[in-house]
């Protein structure tokens, strides 16, 4: 009997707020900033079959393979999956994306019956890959790549397994941060039982489990009907992905018929020797991380929103490799990818639609760059932490409007970075600068949001300062695609300034305020995938994309390029090379006559390169 | 009365004779159903060229423009390696 509308809708809200709590779980028991600070994490519930019931926010392209790793979990331990259990599974090959990303899936009894499952995940400290930090660009094969399991029971009707714990912890760097990641994952699912069963208690279990059920069959009616109004088609994108002198493909063409969806990656590159691959979870759910928010942003995330899709992805392929190949720098290579592809595919098929129309996006933040800083703290202590701007982002422009400069990421509508402070508090090294990048939001009508640029150096280290792990990627390729005619955004860049790297014991180094890397001393080299130090007085700077545009530059309103050359966003020669503006004197100001004329010429000077060619 | 293809590219005309066209001018680009961009102005340009000083570092990498034939309309771009085929997009109904 179907549950009425009013107690449907209470035990929906119900289901959100039991994953917002857990989530605020999370991070207040989790002591690592890459969770606190980035927000690289996710919980969502389960049904009992493992399906997926609530999706929730942090990384969205954990919401599909946590569904899975649940449903290895009930095949592994079928007839052993007890009251108060926590399992831990972060095999690549099994369900999760990389070593590092830990699910730790919890069932949900009532009165003896299994009735559904938590999930949630973070990147923990250290997995005890070759390199620090769980991105390994050192790693040849998946046995490289730290501690991996398809399923362990950590927690066994609510006693931890400590010698389970300790042969995890014994294979880590930091265990003790690690163990503090563990807990906090399983107070996560704590919570999220406790809340679960509460509005078990207060409904009984068969009004939840219909109003469950109901609620998948509403998203997944919602969703095909949204379909059904959208024209059928094709679109395609592709991605360029390079690690040193190899450049991978991403090809993606997606078609949608009647209120379905396929997804096909067919044409991509063989599989890597470098870890950017990722196995065929990790694309599934790096093709719902921008479908989730963008066309299902008023559908629940639930297995309603995945029966309509269909992902077509060839073995020993980067987008679905085999075992044993390296995935630990997944998330970061071939997962963003599809996830940019997907993105790009999506805001194509919205914009055939007047009513969608202010739904297309171009494509965000195409571009994580990894880098993992490690060594000694300024307290003596070991310290291992990601650059947590990576996950500050940058908005790609709208139909209707520009990016937002450092506006995040489309799969992670709850991802940020820290404070300078936080980090100079945690770390031995002192930024020089933290800014916007000037001209990386890609040039359209709406212009794409800004990266941002930052440099640091070493200060106050014990050891003369220390080394990162980087597994940056996007330097030479745009990633950001735009959107009917708007430029991508600015690639990434990654710069070694070296500057007397063996000088003193590196404390109270004489940091220079150089205004931008072109000032500073010292040879400079760029790096993009290895371990390098930051001794002495070299420093790091690193800058990332900034959004795609959107449009035609030459159709921007001339005000607004003038205002964006005043806040130092966008160059004066940009704004007349590529916008067709010419500034005037003033500081808002631009010459409208000449501009007119400008862009008038520039759009002649388009087809007169037909005649040439 | 026409429906978006695009931001720059609409659908005219209606039963067997609907095309796209330029939103700007109206130039008609192709039937519906089929591919378009064989028939705008291409243009590639070295990507560390195309936009502002942040693109310097784009090497290997070209960036394709589109434009209308007509009015020079910017219609789409794409990022290509030179050789590599169009990204191709093409709506049935």
């Amino acid at each position: 009997m179907a549950v009425d509308p009013i107690t449907f809708s209470i035990i929906r809200h119900r289901l959100y707020r039991v994953v917002d709590e857990a989530v605020i779980t999370l991070k207040h028991v989790s002591g690592s900033a890459i969770t606190n600070e980035g927000h690289d994490l996710m919980v969502s519930l389960y049904r009992a079959d493992g399906s997926l019931l609530m999706g929730g926010v942090g990384f969205l392209h954990h919401l599909t393979s946590a569904a899975e790793a649940c449903k290895s979990i009930i095949r592994r331990f079928e007839g052993r999956i007890n009251e108060g259990d926590v399992f831990l599974l972060n095999d690549p090959y099994t369900a999760a994306l990389h070593t590092s990303d830990i699910y730790l899936v919890a069932p949900i009894h009532h009165e003896g019956q299994l009735v559904a499952w938590s999930a949630c995940f973070v990147h923990v400290y250290d997995i005890g890959a070759k390199n620090p930090g769980g991105f390994c660009p050192d790693a040849e094969d998946i046995y490289t790549e730290g501690f991996s399991s398809p399923g362990v029971r950590l927690v066994n009707g609510g006693e931890l397994n400590q010698d389970v714990l300790d042969t995890l912890l014994n294979m880590v760097r930091s265990p003790e941060m690690v163990s503090l990641d563990m807990r906090s994952m399983i107070a996560c699912n704590n919570v999220a039982r406790e809340r679960m069963l509460a509005l078990v208690e207060k409904y009984g279990y068969p009004t939840v489990d219909e109003a469950c059920g109901q609620l998948i069959e509403q998203s997944e009616a919602r969703l095909r009907e949204r379909l059904r109004e959208l024209p059928d088609g094709t679109w395609e994108s592709r991605q360029y992905l390079e690690v040193l002198d190899e450049v991978y493909k991403v090809n993606l063409r997606m078609t949608k018929q009647d209120d379905a969806l396929v997804f096909d990656f067919t044409g991509s590159s063989p599989q890597s020797k470098y870890a950017v691959n990722c196995t065929k979870w990790a694309s599934l759910g790096g093709l719902f991380a921008p479908l989730f928010p963008l066309i299902c942003y008023d559908i629940t995330w639930n297995e309603g929103c995945i029966s309509p899709i269909t992902m077509i992805a060839p073995e020993g392929t980067i987008v679905n490799c085999t075992r044993p190949a390296p995935v630990s720098v997944a998330t970061v290579g071939a997962i963003q990818s599809v996830n940019n592809a997907a993105c790009t595919t999506i805001g194509k098929m919205l914009q055939t639609s007047e009513t969608y129309l202010k739904e297309a996006t171009a494509v965000w933040h195409a571009n994580h760059f990894a880098i993992f800083k490690f060594g000694r703290s300024q307290r003596g202590g070991e310290a291992i932490g990601i650059f947590t701007e990576t996950f500050a982002g940058s908005g790609g422009a709208r139909t209707y409007a520009d990016g937002v400069d450092v506006g995040g990421e489309i799969p992670n509508p709850i991802s940020r970075m820290a404070n300078v402070e936080t980090v100079e508090n945690n770390f031995p090294i002192r930024y020089l600068f933290r800014r916007r990048m000037k001209d990386s939001g890609g040039p359209g009508k709406y212009r794409g949001g800004t990266g941002m640029e930052f440099a640091v150096v070493q200060h106050d280290s014990p050891d003369g300062g220390m080394n990162y792990v980087i597994s940056g990627k996007g330097a030479n390729f745009p990633m950001s695609e735009g959107l009917a005619g708007g430029y991508p955004g600015a690639p990434n860049s990654y710069v070694w300034v070296h500057n007397n790297e063996t000088s003193d014991e590196g404390r109270n180094v004489d940091v220079r305020a150089s205004l931008s890397v072109e000032e500073m001393p010292g040879e400079k080299e760029d790096v993009s995938w290895g371990v390098f130090p930051l001794m002495g007085e070299d420093a790091l700077y690193v800058r990332w994309n900034g959004g795609g545009g959107y449009g035609d530059p030459l159709d921007r309103d001339p005000a607004s390029v003038a205002e964006d050359v005043l806040s130092g966003v966008v160059s004066a020669e940009a704004a007349e090379r590529v916008y067709g503006v010419v500034l005037g004197d003033g500081d808002h100001d631009f010459d409208p006559v000449a501009t007119e004329k400008l862009r008038g010429d520039m759009r002649r000077s388009r087809l007169v390169a037909e005649a040439a060619e | 009365m026409s429906d978006p293809f695009s931001g720059s590219i609409h659908v005219t005309g209606s039963g067997n004779d609907r095309e796209l066209g330029c939103r700007g001018c109206g130039r008609s680009l192709a039937k519906l159903g089929e591919p378009w961009k064989q028939n705008a102005t291409m243009k590639e340009v070295p990507m560390q060229g195309a936009g502002g000083g942040a693109y310097d570092s784009a090497e290997h990498v070209v960036l394709r423009q589109f434009y209308c034939p007509g009015c020079g309309a910017l219609l789409d771009s794409e990022t290509a390696m030179t050789g590599d085929p169009f990204l191709n997009d093409v709506i049935k109904v």
